[in-house]
């Protein structure tokens, strides 16, 4: 690669990082709990699994998190509308087994537990993550799993947090010419 | 930047009670070279597509963001794609009994699958039956050129010749110098991208602008070199530079995310078969085209012996009608061709048209994929985001064994296919453990710091791997549908582990942190190569073709298409299906102009 193609890519770099410096101060990323419009889930089971999806990836000083990219919403929309009624079945039981784990912890449902009381749970619920066993470990490989797809393929998620550079058109490839070497 | 949207001029019309030139069944790589030499000879040429012809601009979208679709680019719910332990736990036909709405192959259940849904045929419309096996078709105009992955590699004669080398099946009636011209000519007249390496067992092309590398990439190319091995950039399909002399076709914009879905190119950068091949094709005024036309059978005539047309079934009305042809070319795909030479029984072909070898639908090999490895180049890890996949594709290794050595436990060879760096969706976050910032964080930071790659080996040719009819399985269109007789054998079992091994050793010696090595072979049919189903060879009793594809039994029929391959190499076969298919189509218009056919 010439010196040129360097500060080429170099520029390039800078002002689409801008862009996305830009695109962040405008409060793109507001961390207010969502509105849900149509959906699967009762307004509870919804409240929940938006604190779930936030506590999975949430707000940090890079980006705004599963809230703000309306994560659950996503989720709740695919299964209003899923082939198999047991999908919706397990995604029912899963978060009322959250409720239940919080329960026996706590005393209270998860989201009248504390912000300490609500990690414990969850912690407890990732644990054999690699390996899921208990049905609360398998919820919650499904729930991750959903969590991760709705997030970075969301606006915030692609732009913001993985600042995402393609799909635009370029003069030169991205990468390094190999062929003078 | 924007990009004037040219219509091809209109096909002539089509006309049954005519004797073409020649009927060309297919539009594929095969179909559309066949189209585009025929013509460009002068010859009158009707081509028969199963499929449809899709608006490609509005099927891909391959610029819309995953949030600007309303399920992310998934298919609508009732739209299944199989997996691969539905293909390994059960037998075909897989999609009998299911209760979805419409069931896909196994390319539609990667993301962006929305977007080839009318690309790939649904299941249940075309059954097969036999052993397991996942076949990919496409039937539309263009086949598979619509979403293939576009590697585009050149055979030697340590692939033409490998008999010659280890004694092993049989060696093509052709060397490298016979087909080679040909290779340039593809190369210049549909854009190839790569860079020069001088090696004698994957030569070069004519490349234009150099495809280029990742970090991650350049360090595993200059450590290979100390292992005497090559990791080249990809040699895609693509034009970089721009084809003058063809109006359909952009040069590539590295607009990057091409591999989020199945695939397609919707400025056609990458080469597709009707935007390279066949509207160019048609503006010679000499191709007819007849899309919906699913064919059913070659027809003989009694008294020569000889083809005189094509028997074909509306794909949507189910009638029937015949085309007629002075020469018919067989350009239907490698199972589906072998499939209409076997309907094509008659009392002078009794086993079907071309087969008295009794070698159609035998031979049959492709390509073994599953192993690989995924490593993390630690140096990238936190490092400021670069874009990474903004090119025509990501790097190739071609193979290494057998070459001067060999091998004690597996004859032939296989090379890899990889890539490292960002993607527009970082596969590695499921599988990153934990959740919250920390979580988060590591997402991020380790976006652009992982390799990986995978293996395509040779499948030897056996006689005993073999398609047949199904004696009463038929499709939607009640014609017999095929029956697989297939399964790998010892030396791709022991190459696989192989593949695996020195896998994790390259990365090993180019310093990544080994992640994962996958020792999964994957089911029959998932390289989406098959290859070889009515051989060239110079010995009528032992294959079905001649060196120009030409059926040794009937002079006017040709198969033009992967079929006609000795052995399937294990280099991605599309460049050769068009080399070869030139050369063959050059032979059959001076055979026909000489009276010979």
């Amino acid at each position: 690669m010439s010196d040129h193609d360097n500060d080429l890519s170099r520029r390039e770099a800078i002002k689409l990082g801008a862009a996305a410096t830009v695109a962040a101060s405008l409060g793109v990323g507001d961390a207010a709990a969502q509105v849900r419009v149509g959906g699967f889930f009762t307004e509870a089971e919804f409240a929940l699994l938006d604190e779930l999806s936030e506590m999975i990836i949430p707000t940090d000083d890079h980006s705004p998190g599963a809230r703000a990219a309306k994560v659950a919403a996503f989720i709740d929309a695919r299964l209003a509308e899923a082939w198999e009624q047991k999908d919706r079945t397990d995604w029912r039981s899963g978060l009322a087994l959250v409720d239940r784990l919080s329960q026996e912890a706590h005393k209270l449902p998860f989201m009248k537990a504390s912000p300490e009381q609500r990690l414990a749970v969850l912690t407890r619920m990732a644990q054999n993550e690699s390996n899921p066993q208990k049905p609360e470990e398998k919820f919650f490989k499904e729930l991750k799993s959903r969590v991760v797809y709705a997030y970075y393929t969301s606006e915030i998620g692609i732009k913001q947090e993985m600042e995402y550079k393609g799909n635009t058109y370029q003069s030169e490839f991205a990468g390094i010419d190999v062929s003078q070497q | 930047m924007s990009f004037i949207r040219i219509t091809q001029a209109a096909t002539p019309e089509v006309d049954l009670q005519t004797t073409y030139d020649a009927v060309v069944i297919g539009s594929g790589a095969a179909g559309g070279m066949a189209a585009h030499v025929l013509t460009s000879h002068g010859m009158k040429v009707l081509m028969l597509e199963a499929g449809k012809k899709l608006d490609m601009n509005s099927e891909l979208k391959s610029m819309e963001w995953p949030y600007e679709h309303p399920r992310r680019g998934a298919m609508p719910p009732g739209h299944h794609a199989l997996s691969l332990n539905e293909y390994n736990i059960r037998k075909p036909p897989y999609a009998a009994g299911s209760s979805f709405k419409s069931v896909y192959s196994y390319v539609q259940g990667w993301g962006g699958s929305d977007y080839s849904k009318n690309i790939v045929v649904d299941e249940k419309n075309h059954p097969y039956a036999g052993t397991n096996y996942a076949w990919v078709r496409a039937r539309l105009l263009g086949g598979k050129t619509n979403i293939w992955g576009r590697l585009a590699l050149r055979l030697s004669d340590y692939d033409f010749k490998a008999k010659s080398r280890d004694g092993y099946g049989e060696d093509w009636p052709i060397s490298y110098a016979d087909i080679a011209p040909y290779y340039d000519k593809v190369d210049l007249y549909l854009g190839i991208s790569g860079v020069k390496e001088n090696l004698p067992y994957l030569p070069d092309s004519l490349f234009q602008r150099p495809n280029t590398l990742a970090p991650a990439e350049v360090t595993l190319r200059n450590s290979l070199r100390k292992m005497n091995r090559v990791l080249t950039p990809y040699r895609a399909g693509v034009t970089t530079d721009g084809l003058k002399h063809n109006k359909y076709r952009s040069r590539c914009f590295g607009r990057g995310a091409c591999s989020r879905r199945a695939g397609g190119c919707d400025i056609h950068a990458a080469f597709d078969s009707p935007t390279g091949l066949i509207y160019p094709a048609m503006d010679t005024g000499n191709l007819t085209l007849r899309t919906n036309a699913t064919a059913r059978e070659i027809l003989v005539d009694p008294k020569t012996g000889k083809a005189r047309g094509v028997a074909f079934v509306d794909t949507d009305s189910g009638r029937s009608y015949e085309a007629h042809g002075k020469v018919v070319v067989v350009a239907a795909s490698t199972l589906e061709s072998a499939r209409l030479l076997l309907l094509s029984k008659s009392t002078t072909h009794p086993n079907g048209i071309g087969n008295s070898s009794g070698h159609v639908g035998h031979n049959f090999c492709e390509h073994v994929m599953g192993p690989g490895v995924t490593g993390l180049a630690k140096d990238l890890i936190g490092k400021p985001r670069t874009l990474d996949d903004g090119r025509p594709g990501n790097f190739y290794v071609p193979r290494f064994r057998n070459l001067s050595d060999k091998n004690p436990n597996f004859i032939r060879a296989y090379g890899f296919e990889g890539g490292a760096g960002t993607q527009i969706f970082p596969e590695h976050a499921t599988d990153t453990p934990g959740f919250g910032t920390g979580f988060k964080k590591k997402v991020r930071d380790y976006a652009g710091a992982y390799i990986s790659m995978g293996g395509f080996g040779e499948v030897l040719s056996r006689f005993e791997n073999y398609v047949d009819l199904d004696p009463s399985l038929k499709d939607r269109w009640g014609i017999p549908v095929i029956r697989f007789h297939y399964k790998f054998g010892d030396n791709e079992k022991k190459m696989c582990e192989d593949m695996a091994n020195a896998a994790q050793e390259m990365f090993e010696a180019a310093g990544f942190e080994i992640l994962d090595v996958s020792r999964t072979v994957l089911t029959e049919g998932w390289s989406i190569h098959e290859l070889g189903t009515a051989r060239m060879g110079s010995d009528p009793k032992t294959s079905v073709l001649n060196q120009f594809q030409q059926s040794h039994d009937v002079k006017n029929v040709f198969v033009v298409d992967g079929s006609s391959h000795v052995n399937a190499s294990c280099q991605n076969p599309t460049w050769t299906i068009m080399a070869l298919a030139w050369r063959s189509c050059d032979y059959l218009a001076s055979e026909l102009g000489k009276g010979n056919l």
